[in-house]
């Protein structure tokens, strides 16, 4: 299957892609993770001010046949979320990186950013569940 | 020979299919399990023809008694039940069916499931009902856990004047999953609750039969805290003939047995569970919905289950419950119970049970030694002191009364005090006889 | 909108009618105010008064757009769909069941009911001891895992977390974490079935609890290893927890007791014939060993010098999962199945079921792909693999409701792509099954010449296929 691998991005394993600008980061999920997901129908949001810790649960993706979490990349505070997403959950599906992406963070600890992989890992990790 | 039992295949036929499959005889189709666990045979009885089944199980069932009339409710009641109801739930098409996955083969029910929802939410005036939960109860212990996840607190505070029973099963529900809870008298509420209760709950009309000043209990605890849930729960919802719903309450969610709508007493079970919230809570919401919507490549609408994605076939355990099987078929018979009462009726029935409970209870105070115990206006069921109740009770089964309940059955050092249910089904003549046995017990004996 | 799909409320009429509620026979009437504060009493009721005739067509019209085990097979794997005895319809409704109060002291015949079915309920699993409350199969899981918490808890072992393998129903995880536990999930091996070197290596953990399985599995087959499986579990002090949704093809042949299991939930609306009422009722009884009926929930019968009666409440019961004793009215329906089939006819049930499906599943495969081929047990299950033209399960799901049957349970197990799986019953005729089977080889035929036909399916049913999407992106759940 032809999915997209945005090279500019960095990713999760678990399918989150990441946007670095300095201290912030755009989070969203994956060409491959809207495929899996089928029709998005629902977006939970975590709420602004909310701090995570990196690999916990931020928020869900619900589609028809299944819902996916949204694991935090990094670890920080929630300080913006996609409002157009929650009227139109179809925009991830049609745009998974860039008008869907999903939620920006303040990243607390900077040198979490070493855990994220670079687009040919991610190409890997995508090959090895499509088997 | 001739078989006991509803498998159609002869001998001919089965040798013939052993042979498609590839096998010699029937025994071959359990060689997978190991020769140890293959049961010699059961132990029960042989089978019997329909005709003995009928005459033996008719013998046990009158082993109990049935009566006339009844003065006993406690969260099971006797309401006429039009024949209506039987009629369309006998139905086979309906109740030989299963969950509507495959809507477009069971548009009926799905229909019939989204016109329930309709109803309870007009009767209510929430703003979404579900497609039903086991009970009264367990609806209950499921709200408490959907408003624990709702906020993201871990307590629960339950006002006293819920059914005993069903504090137990919130008990049960609870402690699965760690969550406090405590059990306050009504006056203490202003004092006793925090920000840390995710929901306080409160049952109107209560146990005692009392109805409750919601306006004023809703009203002071969103001011406090704005954050907290309220969940009402009704053991008789007959009462909404008559009585403020919930939707004009600012009830968070609400809860009820729906077996007062059109479903026999059976001994207790089956049930109905009856849940309905605001709108904003609709993600939470455990157990079956189900949605209007469209064809994919049409014009037609049709019903669907929809936000299956809650539920425990597809998030498995992450669902908002572990709920599949409900009580489907209970939901019809309370529909079409809704829909023979209609607005007059409703009304109707709600004001005889108010009423003839009341009449009941002025004749009952007359006599010496009784004594009403609420000072809250009531509904169908009322707290009164007796004289000997034991003895009242003796009375009423020499007449052929169902007695009331014997409320030191759930609350310890209450003896003497009596549970009274009054509804439509209690005939004038029956109630006569009741104030008999009430006076007769009183003269005789302290 | 087309007259088709007019919901009841559009039948409402100004007449009100007053055809049902007894005549008010108590002559001193107080106006409803002085009884009732104003401020109590709603203000308006906006239910609608409808014609009982217009009531009447309105739900035989619905009846005729459902599909029921009375109209055709209904082969839902999983569900075990098979036919309903009309008596047991009878026998519910007589009076002196329907009528009874639960709280009403002269209760002896109901007593006596739930006591005898309890014991048929033994003899069949070999369990020793039974709780009738649970409404439904989900229910007597969570009731069943309250139970192991307790029992640990009592013992004082911490145990946080449940086995459970990748082929489990979905509410057994639900079910788990509603009891407090968390999830380990195996990968069944190439045949099948649990792999033992996962198992012990799992089960190394202090914390587990034990497992769920259910024999034969989602995958409709038995698992060779059964009494190694549960061995292992208890050798390293867990429990087995046996969900008896699939139950049907082991009636009078092989008992969960005998496997090792030490709590058994069972579905009285699948595996004894109660009906499924399209949602239910249900029932959803579960059984213990000796062990721990101190756990069970309250009212708990026994029997003594005075006939039936509830034990004394034990401190150890994990309290109560319902109010009252349970669903007697599908109760009654299960112990009047027990008594008409009797200890053969029990057997029967177990022997057909297996030869049907084993039957049905020769005939599929010839077509369709079988992931696991060997020897089912009362359900199989099929794959996409071999669909052509990129069919999918669904696709031929819904064509199959154009041939006026029903589709088998799709998209389950997880663990096989594109699942179709297949319950038959011991309930149909041969003829019934090749029926089925031709419908079958008639889609796939399709798939390969015509697929349109089938993704566009279903053409010939009240509504073609219906957009689920919107459904669950802006929900409408009432008018």
């Amino acid at each position: 299957m032809d999915y997209k691998f945005p090279k500019e991005l960095k990713y999760t394993v678990t399918h989150e892609w990441v946007l670095l600008e300095d201290d912030i980061a755009i989070v969203g999920i994956t060409d491959f993770a809207q495929h899996q997901l089928g029709d998005i129908v629902y977006v939970e949001m975590p709420d602004i001010g909310m701090v995570f810790e990196r690999e916990s649960n931020a928020g869900e993706i619900e589609s028809v046949k299944a819902v996916g979490e949204i694991i935090m990349p990094l670890s920080g505070e929630i300080i913006e979320t996609n409002s157009k997403v929650i009227d139109n959950p179809e925009l991830v599906n049609s745009s998974p990186f860039e008008e869907g992406w999903i939620m920006k963070i303040k990243i607390s600890h900077k040198d979490e950013v070493e855990n994220l992989i670079t687009v040919e890992e991610y190409i890997k990790v995508v090959e090895s569940e499509e088997l | 020979m001739v078989k006991l039992d509803f498998i159609p295949h002869d001998q001919k036929t089965t040798q013939h299919m052993l042979e498609v499959i590839g096998l010699k005889s029937i025994e071959d189709l359990f060689q997978d399990i190991p020769k140890d666990l293959m049961l010699k045979r059961l132990n029960l009885r042989p089978g019997i023809p329909e005709s003995d089944l009928l005459n033996e199980l008719k013998d046990i069932s009158k082993k109990s008694k049935i009566y006339n009339n009844a003065f006993l409710g406690a969260g099971c009641y006797y309401h006429y039940i039009p024949s209506l109801v039987d009629f369309i739930i006998s139905r086979s098409e309906f109740y030989t069916s299963y969950t509507p996955y495959q809507a477009e083969a069971s548009q009926g029910f799905l229909q019939a499931i989204y016109e329930y929802q309709t109803i309870i939410t007009q009767l209510t005036k929430m703003d979404v009902a579900n497609a039903s939960m086991y009970d009264g109860s367990t609806a209950l212990a499921e709200a408490a856990l959907m408003a624990t996840n709702i906020t993201r607190k871990n307590k629960i505070l339950m006002i006293e004047g819920i059914h005993p029973e069903y504090i137990e099963v919130v008990k049960t529900y609870c402690w699965g999953q760690n969550i406090e809870y405590d059990i306050i008298q009504l006056d203490s509420l202003d004092s006793k609750l925090d920000e840390e209760y995710a929901a306080v709950i409160i049952q109107s009309p209560n146990f005692f039969g009392e109805i409750e000043d919601l306006e004023n209990i809703v009203n002071s605890v969103n001011k406090k805290y704005p954050k907290c849930l309220i969940i009402q729960v009704m053991t008789d919802p007959t009462c909404l003939g008559i009585l403020t719903p919930p939707g004009e309450l600012n009830i968070d969610i609400f809860v009820a047995e729906g077996q007062s709508f059109g479903i026999s007493p059976s001994f207790g079970g089956p049930g109905l569970g009856i849940l309905a919230t605001k709108k904003e809570y609709l993600r939470k919401i455990p157990g079956r919905l189900v949605g209007k919507t469209k064809e994919l490549n049409g014009e037609k609408e049709g019903f669907i289950l929809t936000l299956q994605a809650r539920e425990q076939h597809i998030r498995r355990e992450k669902a908002s419950s572990n709920i599949c099987t409900n009580q489907a078929l209970c939901s019809l018979a309370a529909l079409v119970f809704l829909l023979c009462m209609g607005r007059t009726g409703l009304k109707n029935l709600a004001s005889q049970n108010l009423q003839k409970a009341n009449y009941t209870k002025k004749r009952l105070s007359k006599i010496p030694s009784y004594k009403i115990l609420n000072s809250k206006p009531t509904y169908n069921e009322f707290l009164v002191v007796c004289p000997n109740l034991d003895l009242l009770i003796k009375y009423c089964e020499e007449s052929n009364l169902l007695p009331p309940l014997k409320i030191s059955k759930y609350i310890a050092h209450m003896d003497n005090i009596a549970l009274v249910c009054i509804t439509e089904m209690n005939s004038r003549k029956s109630i006569d006889l009741f104030l008999q046995a009430a006076k007769m017990s009183s003269s005789e004996g302290k | 909108m087309k007259p088709d799909t007019q919901l009841i409320f559009s039948k409402k009429s100004n007449i009100s009618s007053n055809n049902y509620i007894p005549q008010l026979d108590i002559e001193e009437v107080e106006d409803i105010d002085t009884i009732l504060p104003k401020k109590f009493q709603r203000a308006d009721l906006n239910l609608p008064d409808i014609p009982e005739v217009d009531i009447v067509r309105h739900y035989v019209k619905l009846s005729k757009k459902n599909y029921g085990v009375d109209t055709g097979i209904y082969p839902l794997g999983s569900c075990t769909m098979k036919y309903n005895p009309k008596i047991n319809e009878l026998i519910s409704r007589l009076p002196y069941f329907s009528e009874l109060h639960p709280l009403q002291e002269s209760n002896k015949g109901a007593l006596k009911l739930i006591f005898e079915l309890s014991n048929c309920l033994s003899e069949i699993t070999g369990m020793e001891g039974f709780t009738l409350q649970p409404a439904a199969g989900a229910h007597g899981e969570l009731t069943g895992l309250l139970i192991m918490k307790k029992y640990f808890e009592h013992n004082k072992i911490v145990k946080k977390k449940i086995i459970v393998p990748d082929s489990a129903h979905g509410t057994n995880p639900a079910s788990a974490k509603m009891a407090g536990f968390s999830i380990i999930e195996l990968r069944s091996n190439e045949s099948g079935e649990v792999p033992l070197d996962q198992l012990e290596f799992a089960m190394q953990e202090k914390d587990v609890a034990g497992i769920m399985l259910t024999n034969p599995n989602t995958l409709g087959v038995f698992d060779r290893n059964i009494n190694e499986i549960t061995k292992i579990v208890h050798d390293n002090g867990g429990l087995c927890y046996y969900d008896g949704a699939n139950l049907n093809p082991m009636l009078g042949i092989c008992r969960p007791k005998d496997m090792g299991f030490d709590i058994v939930h069972l579905n009285l609306h699948k595996t004894f014939s109660t009906p499924h009422g399209g949602g239910g009722p249900g029932s959803g009884p579960v059984g213990v060993v000796e062990k721990l009926i101190p756990y069970l929930p309250e009212p708990c019968l026994i029997t003594d010098d005075k006939g039936i009666n509830c034990r004394e409440k034990s401190p150890t019961s994990i309290g109560k999962v319902r109010v009252f004793w349970g669903n007697f009215g599908v109760l009654v329906k299960a112990y009047a199945y027990i008594l008409s089939l009797g200890a053969e006819g029990l057997k029967r049930v177990g022997q057909f079921a297996v030869l049907n499906a084993n039957y049905l599943r020769t005939k599929l495969q010839e077509k369709y792909h079988l992931p696991y081929d060997r020897i089912c047990q009362h359900e199989f299950v099929l794959s996409d693999k071999n669909l052509p033209n990129g069919i999918t399960t669904e696709d031929i799901a819904k064509r199959i409701l154009d041939y006026g049957a029903y589709a088998p349970t799709i998209y389950f197990p997880l663990i096989v792509n594109g699942a179709m799986m297949f319950e038959p019953t011991e309930t149909e005729s041969k003829d019934s099954l090749d029926a089925y089977i031709d419908i079958l080889i008639r889609i796939y035929e399709e798939a390969t010449n015509n697929p349109e036909l089938l993704k566009n399916a279903p053409h010939n049913t009240p509504v073609g296929r219906l957009d689920a999407v919107t459904a669950a992106r802006n929900p409408i759940l009432h008018d």
